[in-house]
């Protein structure tokens, strides 16, 4: 059974028009992924990050695209020398800098764990590590449009030459509600990922399991 | 992560080996680019400049303390530091706001271009930013990095916030970056850079957990005894703008901005590739993209954060990506007076270029007690040297292996 020539399934608020401006540059979806995908989709926990669902998100997101296309870590080496990360998020990592602000405004010394999520730039290290993407990195905190500054990002990069692909990547956090509380309620993170690179790739090596007729 | 830690996975490469490698990563020199694309577009100039920080307001003043080589570093005054192990930062005086002080920056540098208000109002802006300690006391607040880009850019005038940066300690030099492929492009002519960080109990508290900072209250980049980095009020801008832009309207050029570059080392959550072949590959790029050779570089203003492990990283990289040359490859941080910015680090670094390669002096690299044998590199010691370099690289490294290199020409 061969899914090779499927379509990813493109994340919600994907306009066509922004499809027609990649395609218009010789760009593809190669794979795509979001979350939550489901009704009682979970986040899996991740070795050194704490307190906030923020990383998490962001590798999940990361995980799920990258299979879709590469099949299993890491990528070919051609490729991911190739492939870059832009991570954009409209809200960032709320939860850890609550609890930084926290620790600080009760005279507590911070949690040492925290410095190592303390920017955005902490998992993409983490997820670049483990598929080999050695493109460049770019976070970015747009007031809106996370999904549109994200695939403006990832074009310019491409079309400047120092990447041929890139991993965008849209995570939003849920705000916690109550002060002195840093846990996130269920089902408010979501995102959307997307593998963006030329359409003269491979496609997709595994078959998405959302995406159309095998 | 200490040195030592950190030694043990280094892999040693002969010269040779060093140099094979600088050939594979810039082709034979001039547009040899195998994976990388050529990218001739309009020149990219920079026509006005801003800066504030602990060594005062404006170029005059980073100039003049850069060269004076006197760290700014004192007690932090701005918040209670009881729990921190380091209580040492490079603060401007008295109570600065964040969004006062862009505006200050952008000011200077929109004045140094002579942008009339028209056009400013047709300029967007490129602001890079650290999280608003703010936003996280602030139940209504939407965003970490809150409100603080568009407030700016109404204030100064300009067409509104194109892209906010939050790439770490690369998050200025990203926008530069960017700012410089847009123009090349030809899709804008001109655009406001800006970048702002002032020293605060949450990331002053982070840091000093996660034992980055300094504890003998220096900032030691390439030095032996080492022991990590400093934080520092950092603010600054650039106004970029194509050659026929500038023509237009008969700006005077203060540099170029002839090569950028952009990689990533797939290595770590916040250490640096050891071998530093990840900061060697934007290197590559930017001197690819500006049709040079590595022999052809005259400065370096390093990242040198003063981190043992950082700086040996960025040491191999420069051994990577100059070979045999890197020997007469003069090398300082600035940071070593001023601090680390953050996210405004790699702007202020990229004025200070500018500003030391006008003047035709390198500034030295502050608080060296020593060589370590993984630095070794030409390192600008004791008083500026007099040198007027064709052209310079600005190097910053970032967490989760974000690494860029901007390539400054003489005007």
């Amino acid at each position: 059974m061969s899914r090779a020539s499927a379509p990813p399934v493109l994340p919600a608020g994907l306009a066509r028009a922004e499809i027609g401006e990649l395609e218009g540059a010789g760009l593809a979806v190669l794979a795509a992924a979001d979350f939550p995908a489901a009704a009682g989709d979970v986040l899996p926990d991740i070795v050194r990050f704490v307190v906030s669902s923020f990383s998490p998100l962001v590798a999940e997101l990361a995980e799920r695209c990258l299979t879709r296309y590469f099949a299993a870590r890491p990528a070919d080496p051609g490729r991911g020398e190739r492939t870059g990360v832009v991570l954009a998020s409209t809200s960032g990592d709320f939860a850890t800098a609550m609890a930084v602000a926290e620790a600080v405004d009760a005279g507590r010394r911070v949690p040492p764990m925290l410095f190592y999520q303390s920017n955005p730039n902490a998992v993409v290290g983490y997820l670049t590590a483990r598929w080999g993407l050695a493109g460049p990195v770019v976070c970015t905190s747009p007031p809106r449009d996370a999904l549109g500054d994200a695939l403006r990002a990832a074009r310019l990069l491409i079309q400047d030459g120092d990447a041929a692909a890139i991993l965008v990547i849209v995570a939003e956090q849920g705000r916690p509600a109550p002060p002195g509380g840093t846990q996130l309620a269920a089902g408010q993170d979501h995102g959307a990922a997307m593998l963006i690179g030329p359409g003269s790739w491979p496609p997709a090596r595994s078959p998405d399991p959302a995406g159309g007729a095998a | 992560m200490t040195s030592q830690s950190h030694r043990a996975h280094q892999p040693r490469r002969t010269t040779a080996e060093r140099k094979s490698f600088a050939a594979v990563l810039l082709g034979d020199g001039r547009g040899a680019a195998t994976d990388h694309r050529d990218f001739p577009g309009e020149p990219v100039l920079i026509t006005g400049l801003g800066a504030a920080c602990a060594l005062g307001r404006g170029t005059d003043a980073l100039l003049a303390g850069i060269l004076g080589g006197e760290p700014a570093f004192g007690p932090v005054t701005r918040f209670d530091t009881t729990r921190c192990k380091v209580k040492v930062a490079a603060q401007l005086p008295g109570s600065p706001a964040l969004a006062d002080e862009l505006a200050a920056v952008i000011g200077e540098a929109c004045g140094m271009a002579g942008l009339s208000r028209q056009e400013r109002a047709s300029c967007a802006l490129l602001i890079a930013l650290h999280s608003d300690p703010a936003a996280a006391r602030d139940p209504g607040a939407g965003q970490v990095t809150g409100t603080t880009p568009a407030t700016v850019a109404g204030r100064c005038g300009l067409a509104g916030v194109l892209r906010t940066y939050s790439t770490a300690c690369v998050a200025s030099s990203t926008a530069a970056a960017d700012a410089a492929a847009m123009i090349a492009a030809g899709t804008v002519d001109r655009v406001v850079v800006a970048a702002g960080y002032l020293v605060e109990a949450d990331s002053h508290g982070l840091f000093d957990a996660g034992r980055a900072l300094s504890t003998d209250g220096w900032l030691r980049p390439f030095s032996a005894g080492r022991r990590g980095m400093l934080l520092g009020d950092g603010f600054a801008a650039a106004v970029l703008e194509s050659a026929s832009a500038a023509r237009g309207r008969q700006a005077t050029a203060l540099a170029t901005l002839a090569g950028w570059g952009r990689s990533g080392d797939a290595y770590d959550v916040c250490r640096p590739r050891p071998d530093g072949t990840g900061l060697a590959k934007a290197i590559g790029y930017a001197l690819r993209r500006a049709g040079l050779r590595p022999g052809e570089v005259g400065y370096v203003n390093a990242s040198g954060s003063g981190t043992p492990h950082g700086d040996s990283a960025e040491a191999a990289a420069l051994h990577l990506a100059f070979g045999p040359t890197v020997t007469q490859l003069p090398v300082s941080s600035t940071k070593s007076v001023h601090g680390h910015a953050l996210e405004a680090s790699a702007l202020l670094e990229l004025v200070a270029t500018v500003l030391v390669m006008r003047r035709g002096r390198l500034p030295s690299n502050a608080g060296f007690l020593g060589p370590d044998e993984d630095c070794q590199l030409d390192l600008v010691l004791g008083a500026p040297r007099w040198r007027q370099p064709r052209y310079a690289l600005s190097l910053n490294a970032a967490f989760g292996g974000a690494n860029t290199a901007l390539l400054v020409g003489a005007r």
